[in-house]
């Protein structure tokens, strides 16, 4: 059962008695010099709900969630816990009233222990730690809410995943009863995404309230009770959901339009093999990276290759690039050679390569888009930037990039819009026309807005003929996206399918290392 | 009890351009106030030694001409330490460079002197200083790019090996570049063929101005052309730069060496100019070191070294001329250059962040349950 309300036209939810509210706030403002970041939001979170905060980068959700513990302090509006009118100073005061953050980034001290990093803050310490007494405080919270952490761990020596957990150990140790997760799933594998899922449950259950905050619009359907949705600092609806929202009303209030992300093939036969890869082996400090990879991209074909992250992808793409050299194996880019020849040689082939890192390897961000479009091409002694301002204009224009011109300066780009920048320059070729196109993670950390616009892009020089290797952890982008599905898995290609009828339970399975093909 | 107002650090978005030349301003004029707070404990007259010190460092004929003479060899170890800088490389021994770029431009003086007309010896002699302190520059250059060896522990050291170098070539008897029939050990003058005339009836040399053009050139080069390009690519994101096929340690190399190398041209200028000979004098002056506070004073810009060159220069020669006419110690002209190497660099977080005064909470809204 779906509903949904718009602006504003939200009801008292502490007057209907199906709930306890737990947290309300109204009318919250927040200025930054220059952004209004929140306009009169309305937000109040029920005893034992997942209530989402959907919105795209930018769009107020953790400005809100920031106020919301403590952080920030509102420049208008009230916060009310449990019916009181409270003030938020600091985030020791909103710890106080029941209600810590889990940040993006986590906040942790990688030498201590895991116990030691749950406790860190506390003010009742004794003067010389119990560790035993402190290792079965933790241990107790975190069996309660089914979150199998080991407190005498060092936290340097964790995976992400488990670096979160410890992150909302701490929360609930602290006597936390509402939860603010931002970004949670940004850093998460899939099967961490599951277990993540899980202990929120777990925690609901128990009567703690979570508030999530996302722009992923299939796990926002999943996990929550409640949606609200955030664009431009204001609020364009809300959902109540029970876990079925639809995504795709989700994704129309947060963009302001619809958005098709519906699967597109090849719509032209597909051509000669532009890159060919064959027997390609790389060892690096005694590790096995790439064994034995051989493929090819055909003109008009986009090639995709699924696994999780840290299987050998970068790698790959390095060595097609020319950044690495294989330690065996050839790679040829239309025909000619490529191997150890370095990545200027590459783009001399027709290579064009958008890596994983936008700013910081893909872009210069001190640099404005001007020079950054210089950054692959051919650069006469001195530089002529006078000349190469008329295309900055035409790309900005053709590629819808939001810039002042083509000064503007990377690192004031937005994910979405450097990332325009970064495929107007591959895809319009440099020093000769670009035959083939590296694509790494090319949506991550964008917004469904600009993911639909990347995604046309790339099927548009799909159509133009250009041989496209997509690189990314997003199954759902490779699976709507590709005309042959590959899966990489501990540096070999296990798992080989057509896109059009690749089945998800198969290349999951591939990616997981639990294919036939690639059982060795 | 809490205070009444705190100071809120912003982040700036964008630094107004005003703010880039108001701040290196403000903090001469601060330093200059606590330059002032000395002299007053000190019991010396505030006005009287800074309006000394301003009209023997810039406001009087015989004062501004000093100025650029002595400015001459700051602008140079200032461009040696910017464009080093510029590539976020720390060439802290411009002063050893200095002074292997002395010893060289003597060597050559001495060797060809005899022989060639000046034309060709003022340039060979001011080439082949430039060219000792390059060499001067090469290990560290090479172990850095190699190796990753810190830059600015090996050009630091090699600043003691060459400060002994210099003492060497006068002390040892018999030395090449000792004067042989004086009692003192003293350098051998280089022949006149390799000495230029001050301008007039000063104690500025023609260098002064082929510094300036030089230091207006390297400024284009940084902004304009493919090697500043490849510079600035690299000293932002060396990932990005291996992106590209830019190799950073090519880049490194060439980048230190042509740092040394202005080093060592500053040694040639004292050559060519007042010293006409290796004098272990130099060792006592700091010129290389004060290039360092003086690119920093220009925050690295090529173009904006020659200002901050100048006022150094007429601080220190303002400074040491106040020893002569007063009994103001000469040290307060060193004190009032770390004053305003101490200003700009903090000043550096007003243009990086707004600071605003805030109003902090009355006591009784403070959550405290």
């Amino acid at each position: 059962m779906t509903s949904s309300t718009h602006e504003g036209a939200q009801g008292p939810h502490h007057a209907s008695g199906a709930a306890l509210v737990a947290l309300e706030a109204i009318g919250i403002v927040k200025r930054f010099p220059g952004v209004l970041a929140n306009d009169d939001v309305n937000f109040d979170i029920r005893v034992g709900e997942v209530h989402t905060l959907l919105g795209e980068n930018g769009a107020g959700k953790s400005t809100l969630a920031s106020m919301l513990c403590g952080l920030y302090q509102p420049d208008a509006g009230r916060i009310l816990r449990n019916g009181v009118p409270i003030q938020l100073s600091s985030p020791r005061a909103g710890l106080q009233h029941g209600i810590a953050m889990v940040h993006q980034h986590f906040r942790l001290v990688d030498r201590f222990s895991v116990a030691e990093n749950v406790v860190l803050g506390s003010r009742d310490l004794s003067f010389k730690l119990n560790r035993a007494e402190l290792n079965d405080a933790v241990a107790a919270v975190a069996d309660t809410y089914g979150l199998p952490v080991d407190p005498t761990a060092t936290v340097g020596d964790l995976s992400v995943g488990q670096r979160q957990r410890v992150e909302i150990v701490k929360a609930l140790y602290q006597g936390a009863e509402i939860l603010l997760l931002d970004e949670p799933t940004a850093v998460l594998v899939p099967a961490e995404v599951e277990k993540l899922f899980e202990n929120v449950h777990a925690m609901t259950k128990t009567g703690k309230s979570v508030v999530f905050i996302s722009h992923k619009l299939g796990e926002v359907a999943r996990i929550s009770d409640r949606v609200t949705v955030l664009r431009n600092g204001r609020v364009t609806g809300h959902v109540s959901s029970k876990g079925q929202a639809d995504a795709k009303e989700l994704a129309r209030l947060m963009v302001g339009r619809d958005i098709d992300l519906a699967a597109q093939r090849a719509s032209h036969p597909i051509g000669h093999e532009v890159l060919q890869i064959r027997d390609v082996s790389l060892v690096a400090s005694g590790v096995n990276v790439l064994s034995n990879i051989s493929f090819n991209v055909h003109e008009g074909e986009m090639v995709g290759i699924a696994g999780v992250a840290g299987n050998g992808q970068r790698e790959l793409a390095d060595v097609i690039a020319g950044l690495l050299s294989p330690t065996s194996g050839t790679i040829s880019i239309g025909g000619a050679m490529s191997t150890d020849r370095g990545p200027i040689a590459s783009r001399e082939l027709g290579l064009a390569y958008v890596p994983e890192d936008r700013l910081g390897v893909g872009l210069v961000p001190s640099m404005s888009i001007l020079d950054n479009l210089l950054l692959t091409r051919d650069r006469s002694v001195v530089v002529d930037r006078a000349n190469v301002r008329p295309e900055a204009n035409r790309l900005i224009d053709e590629f819808e990039i939001k810039a002042n011109g083509p000064e503007h300066l990377a690192r004031k780009l937005s994910g979405g819009n450097a990332q325009k920048v970064l495929l107007a320059r591959e895809l319009s070729g440099g020093r000769t026309a670009t035959k083939l196109l590296v694509v790494c993670s090319p949506t991550r950390g964008l917004d469904v807005g600009a993911i639909e616009t990347v995604r046309r892009l790339l099927d548009d020089a799909r159509s133009a003929g250009q041989a496209i290797l997509l690189i990314s952890e997003d199954l759902d982008e490779i699976m709507s996206l590709a005309d042959r599905v590959l899966v990489i898995y501990r540096g070999a290609i296990v798992h080989e399918t057509p896109g059009a009828t690749a089945l998800l339970e198969q290349v999951g399975a591939a990616m997981a290392g639990l294919s036939q093909a690639g059982g060795a | 009890m809490r205070a009444p107002f705190r100071l809120q650090f912003e982040q700036r978005t964008e630094t107004p351009r005003r703010l880039g030349v108001l701040v290196p301003l403000i903090s001469v004029l601060a330093a200059l106030f606590a330059g002032a707070l000395f002299l007053l404990a000190t019991g010396h007259s505030v006005g009287d030694t800074y309006s000394n010190m301003l009209s023997d460092g810039f406001f009087s004929s015989t004062g501004i001409t000093d100025t650029l003479g002595l400015s001459t060899v700051l602008i140079c170890t200032g461009i040696a330490a910017a464009f080093a800088f510029q590539m976020n490389l720390y060439n802290i021994g411009g002063e050893g460079q200095l002074y292997v770029g002395m010893i060289g431009a003597t060597w050559f003086g001495l060797f060809f002197g005899e022989n060639l007309p000046s034309f060709i010896m003022i340039p060979l002699v001011l080439i082949g200083g430039a060219l000792c302190g390059a060499a001067w520059i090469a290990i560290p250059a090479w172990v850095r790019a190699r190796l990753g060896t810190s830059e600015i522990v090996t050009t630091l050291l090699l600043t003691y090996v060459a400060a002994s170098l210099v003492n060497h070539f006068i002390y040892r008897s018999g030395s090449y570049f000792r004067a042989p029939n004086s009692m003192f050990p003293q350098g051998r003058q280089v022949p006149d063929s390799a000495m230029l005339s001050p301008i007039g009836d000063t104690k500025m040399y023609p260098t002064f101005f082929v510094i300036v053009l030089l230091s207006l050139a390297l400024h284009w080069v940084v902004r304009r052309t493919e090697f500043g390009y490849r510079i600035q690519v690299i000293s932002d994101s060396p990932r990005a730069a291996c992106y590209a096929g830019i190799s950073a340690r090519r880049t490194t190399v060439q980048v230190m060496l042509i740092s040394g190398g202005l080093a060592g041209l500053g040694g040639a200028t004292l050559i060519v100019g007042s010293f006409q000979r290796l004098d272990p004098g130099i060792v006592t002056l700091g010129y290389g070191y004060a290039g360092i506070v003086i690119a920093a004073l220009a925050r690295n810009n090529m173009a904006a070294v020659v200002v901050s060159g100048i006022l150094f220069a007429g601080l220190r020669s303002g400074g040491d001329k106040l020893q002569i006419s007063t009994d103001t110690p000469i040290h307060i002209g060193v004190m009032l250059q770390g004053a305003i190497l101490l200003f700009a660099l903090g000043g550096e977080a007003f243009r990086r962040y707004k600071i605003r005064i805030v109003r902090t909470p009355a006591v009784g809204s403070e959550v405290t349950a």
